[in-house]
C-alpha cells in the first residue's frame, strides 16, 4: 500500500436513468428497460479520490453492494484507477432501504480497517435520497460534510471544502471523515482502452453476509434491518404540446378563458 | 406587393385550411433559410407563401394547383442543410411539412412507415421504442426524413451502415404534376421496373416531393463503445484508419478530429475534449452483439495501436460518457460558424485522404489562410472549412474552393459526398461534372417536372 490518503469510494450500480422506463400503474421502475451503470455521481467521487491519489498519494478501494452483475462497475473504476474493489453480495443484503444499505457498508469498511477519507456521490439517481454516505459516516461516528463541490485544500490530516446547500458554505473538516461530492467538483476522466482491458481479467474481492458477522449485526442487514417500506412510487403524468388557433373579434377572450381554465392565470 | 394572386391563396386555403397557409415577411422569415453559412447563403425570395399539408393528397392537389398558376414550389424539410437546397430562389410556394409527421413502426417486418415531415429523432426514438434501431446517422437530429432522402444524407455511420438511400425501402411521392406514386414498399427485393425511387433518392427536391416512405430497420446493437485514439501527427491518425479496417474491424463510425476545432467545440459547450495528450484523433464507435465480440474487438484495436505508435487510446463506454463525445464532435461545425465562410464536403477514395489533406495544406499555405479539416475518415469524406481567419480574402473564396475541388477530383474524387448541390453547388456543376452526365440530368428534370416548377434553381446548372 502506497503512503498517503487511504480512500474508499461508495459506489452503486443503478439503471441508466436517462433510458429507464417507469411502469405507471405498478408503480415501479422497469429496471429491465435499461442498461445498468455507475451511478453518475459516484464517479465523481471516484474521480475526486484519484486526484487526491495523484496530487497527495494514496491508496483507493472501490466497495458496491448490490447483485452480482455489480461487478462491472467495480472494474469500471479499477479501469479509471482505483487499487481494490471489494463487491458486498448477498441474498440477506437484499430489500435494503437507506439506514440497512448504510449500516451494511460502515460493517464493510469496519472490516477493511484503516482509512482517512470515504468519498460518496451526492445521491444515486434511482434513489434520489441522499442519504446513504451521510447515514454511513454516523455509523461509524466519524465527521461528515454533504455537497461538496470544491477541493480548497488538503493535507493528510484534514480537508478544507466547499459545500453547496443552496448557499456555499467553507468547511474544514478533521480526518478520517465522510464527504459526499456533487457533478460540479470534477470532470470524470475517461479510463484508458489498456486499463479497461486489464480491469476485465482484475481480481474483486466478493463479500457475504457471513463474511461481515464479526463486524456487524447480520440482523439489521437488508429487508430486516430496514426500517422504511416503499409501498408505491408515482410518477408525474407527462402532457405533449398542443397548439390552439383563436380567431375573430373575442379571440383574445377566448384566449383568456383557457388560460383561466388551466390555472395558468387567477 | 406579392405576385401570388389572391385567388391562388385562396385556393391554397381551400386545400388544407385557412389556418396552414401562412403569408408575410415576419412570418415566413423562420422558413426561407437553412444551415448554409451566411457569406455564401443565395439571398430567399420573400415574396413566398408557406403552405402546411396534411396528406399526400393536399401535397397533390397543391402541386396541380402550382402547375395550373405556373408558381414554383419549394419543398422544405428541418432546414438543417448546408447548401441553400430549400432556400427559396423565386416567388412561390414553402411546401413545410411539419403537420406531417407520423410514423408507424412495424416490427414484424423491421420496417417503418414515415411521413415527410417526422424528423430524424422522431425515427430514433419510435424505433427504440419498438425495440429496433435505425443504425445510420445521417446529421441534424432536426432533420426531417423528407429533406433526408430527398438530399441522400450520409453522417458518420456511413462506413458500417451506408447512407440514407441503403435504407429506403419505399416511397410515396407527388409529381410536380400532381399525381401521386408509390414506389416500392416494405419489400427488400423488388425488380420491376426502372428504379425510379433511387433516382428521386438524392434529387434534392427537383423530380418530386417525397410524402412518406418505408424505412427499413435492424435488430439494437447490444454492446456499445467510443473511443479516442490520440496520434502526434495528422499522418499517422489518417495511415492508421485503412489498417483498422484490414483488420476486419468495422466500427459504426470512424472519425477523424484535430486538436484546435476538437478544443474549440467543447469550449463552445461549456464541456472538456477528454483527451489530454494528442494533436489528432480518430474517434472510433464499436457496435456488436456482445460484449464479448466488443472487447475481443477492443483486444484487436489496441494491439493495433501500439503497432502504429498512437498514443494512449481513451474508451467510453456508458451512454452518458459515449454521448458526451459525439456531442463535442457533432457541434464542431456550430462553434466554427460564426467565423465560417463554407463547409466543404469533397470525397475522395477512402486510401486517398492522406493524399488529399496534403494537398488541403498545400492551398492553405497557398492563400495563408486556415482550413480546418476533420470528418469521416473511413469514408474518405473529410469536411474541409474555409475560415475568415488568418488574413483571409473574400476574393479568394472561389479560387480556394475550387483547388480543394480540383484536388479532390484529381484523387478520383467527387465535389460533394453528403451534402449535395443545392443552390450553392450548382455553378461547380458544369466545371466538375461530366457534360453527358449533365445533360441527362437535365431530360429527365424536363421529363418529371416539363413547367420547371419543382425546386426551380437549384442542382442543375
Amino acid at each position: 500500500m502506497n503512503s498517503g490518503l487511504r480512500i474508499i469510494v461508495l459506489i452503486k450500480q443503478v439503471p441508466d436513468i436517462g433510458k429507464v422506463k417507469f411502469n405507471v400503474e405498478e408503480g415501479r421502475i422497469d429496471r429491465s428497460s435499461a442498461s445498468l451503470e455507475t451511478n453518475p455521481f459516484d464517479l465523481n467521487a471516484l474521480e475526486t479520490a484519484i486526484q487526491f491519489k495523484e496530487h497527495i498519494g494514496g491508496y483507493v478501494t472501490v466497495v458496491s453492494m448490490g447483485p452480482p452483475q455489480a461487478e462491472s462497475s467495480l472494474r469500471d473504476a479499477l479501469a479509471r484507477g482505483a487499487d481494490r474493489a471489494i463487491l458486498l453480495t448477498d441474498k440477506f443484503f437484499a430489500g435494503a432501504d437507506t439506514l440497512a444499505t448504510s449500516y451494511t457498508l460502515a460493517t464493510a469498511i469496519r472490516k477493511i480497517g484503516f482509512f482517512d477519507l470515504i468519498i460518496c456521490g451526492e445521491k444515486t439517481v434511482d434513489g434520489d435520497t441522499g442519504q446513504v454516505g451521510p447515514e454511513v459516516a454516523e455509523h461509524l461516528n466519524i465527521p461528515h460534510v454533504a455537497y461538496v463541490c470544491e477541493i480548497r485544500s488538503a493535507t493528510l490530516d484534514r480537508l478544507l471544502v466547499v459545500s453547496d446547500m443552496g448557499d456555499k458554505y467553507l468547511i474544514e473538516v478533521k480526518l478520517p471523515a465522510l464527504i459526499t461530492v456533487t457533478k460540479d467538483i470534477n470532470t470524470p476522466r475517461l479510463p484508458t482502452l489498456r486499463n479497461v482491458l486489464k480491469a476485465k481479467k482484475a481480481n474483486i474481492e466478493v463479500w457475504s453476509a457471513d463474511d461481515l458477522a464479526d463486524y456487524g449485526e447480520l440482523c439489521r442487514f437488508g429487508l430486516q434491518g430496514s426500517m422504511t417500506t416503499v409501498f408505491k412510487i408515482v410518477f408525474p403524468s407527462e402532457e405533449g404540446r398542443r397548439g390552439l388557433i383563436f380567431h375573430g373579434e373575442d379571440a383574445v377572450e377566448k384566449l383568456v378563458e383557457v388560460l383561466r381554465e388551466r390555472g395558468f392565470i387567477a | 406587393m406579392s405576385s401570388l394572386s389572391l385567388d391562388f391563396i385562396e385556393k391554397l386555403k381551400a386545400i388544407v385550411g385557412e389556418d396552414w397557409v401562412v403569408q408575410g415577411e415576419d412570418l415566413v422569415a423562420s422558413y426561407v433559410l437553412d444551415e448554409t453559412p451566411p457569406p455564401i447563403r443565395p439571398q430567399p425570395h420573400l415574396d413566398v407563401v408557406v403552405v402546411k399539408p396534411d396528406s399526400s393528397e393536399e401535397v397533390s392537389e397543391i402541386l396541380k394547383l402550382a402547375n395550373q398558376y405556373n408558381t414554383s414550389v419549394f419543398p422544405r424539410g428541418g432546414g438543417t442543410g448546408l447548401v441553400g437546397g430549400c432556400i427559396p430562389t423565386a416567388s412561390g410556394v414553402i411546401l413545410s411539412f411539419e403537420r406531417m409527421n407520423r410514423i408507424i413502426v412495424d416490427r414484424d417486418n423491421l420496417m417503418a412507415e414515415a411521413e415527410a415531415g417526422a424528423t430524424l429523432r422522431d425515427l430514433l426514438n419510435a424505433s427504440d421504442e419498438a425495440g429496433l434501431f435505425f443504425p445510420p446517422h445521417p446529421g441534424d437530429e432536426g432533420a426531417q426524413i423528407g429533406g433526408l432522402i430527398a438530399c441522400n444524407a450520409g453522417g458518420s455511420r456511413a462506413i458500417k451502415t451506408g447512407v440514407m438511400r441503403n435504407y429506403v425501402r419505399g416511397l410515396e411521392v407527388v409529381l410536380p404534376t400532381g399525381e401521386i406514386l408509390k414506389l416500392g414498399g416494405k419489400l427488400l427485393k423488388n425488380n420491376f421496373g426502372f428504379d425510379l425511387m433511387q433516382l428521386i433518392i438524392g434529387s434534392e427536391g427537383t423530380l418530386a416531393v417525397i410524402a412518406k416512405a418505408w424505412i427499413r430497420l435492424y435488430p439494437k446493437f447490444p454492446a456499445t463503445a467510443t473511443l479516442i485514439i490520440p496520434f502526434e501527427s495528422r499522418t499517422t491518425a489518417v495511415k492508421a484508419v485503412p489498417k483498422i479496417l484490414h483488420a476486419g474491424i468495422l466500427p459504426l463510425a470512424l472519425e477523424y478530429v484535430e486538436k484546435i476545432p476538437i478544443e474549440r467545440s467543447a469550449e463552445h459547450l461549456g464541456l472538456k475534449w477528454p483527451c489530454r495528450v494528442g494533436e489528432s484523433f480518430l474517434i472510433v464507435i464499436l457496435a456488436e452483439q456482445s460484449n464479448e465480440a466488443l472487447y475481443s474487438q477492443c483486444e484487436r484495436l489496441l494491439s493495433l495501436c501500439e503497432e502504429f505508435g498512437s498514443l494512449e487510446p481513451l474508451l467510453a463506454e456508458s451512454r452518458e460518457e459515449q454521448e458526451y463525445i459525439l456531442k463535442i464532435r457533432s457541434e464542431i461545425y456550430s462553434s466554427l460558424k460564426p467565423d465560417m465562410v463554407d463547409i466543404l464536403d469533397a470525397t475522395v477514395p477512402p486510401a486517398s485522404i492522406g493524399f488529399f489533406m496534403d494537398e488541403v495544406e498545400r492551398i492553405a499555405k497557398r492563400y495563408n489562410t486556415y482550413l480546418p479539416s476533420y470528418g469521416h475518415a473511413a469514408d474518405g469524406n473529410i469536411h474541409v472549412h474555409i475560415m475568415k481567419e488568418q488574413g483571409w480574402r473574400m476574393e479568394d473564396y472561389d479560387k480556394v474552393r475550387d483547388e480543394i475541388y480540383a484536388a479532390a477530383v484529381g484523387l478520383d474524387g467527387t465535389i460533394t459526398g453528403e451534402h449535395g448541390v443545392g443552390a450553392v453547388r450548382r455553378k461547380s456543376v458544369d466545371k466538375f461534372l461530366n457534360p453527358t452526365h449533365v445533360k441527362l440530368m437535365k431530360e429527365i428534370k424536363r421529363i418529371f417536372d416539363p413547367k420547371n416548377i419543382l425546386n426551380p434553381g437549384k442542382v442543375l446548372p
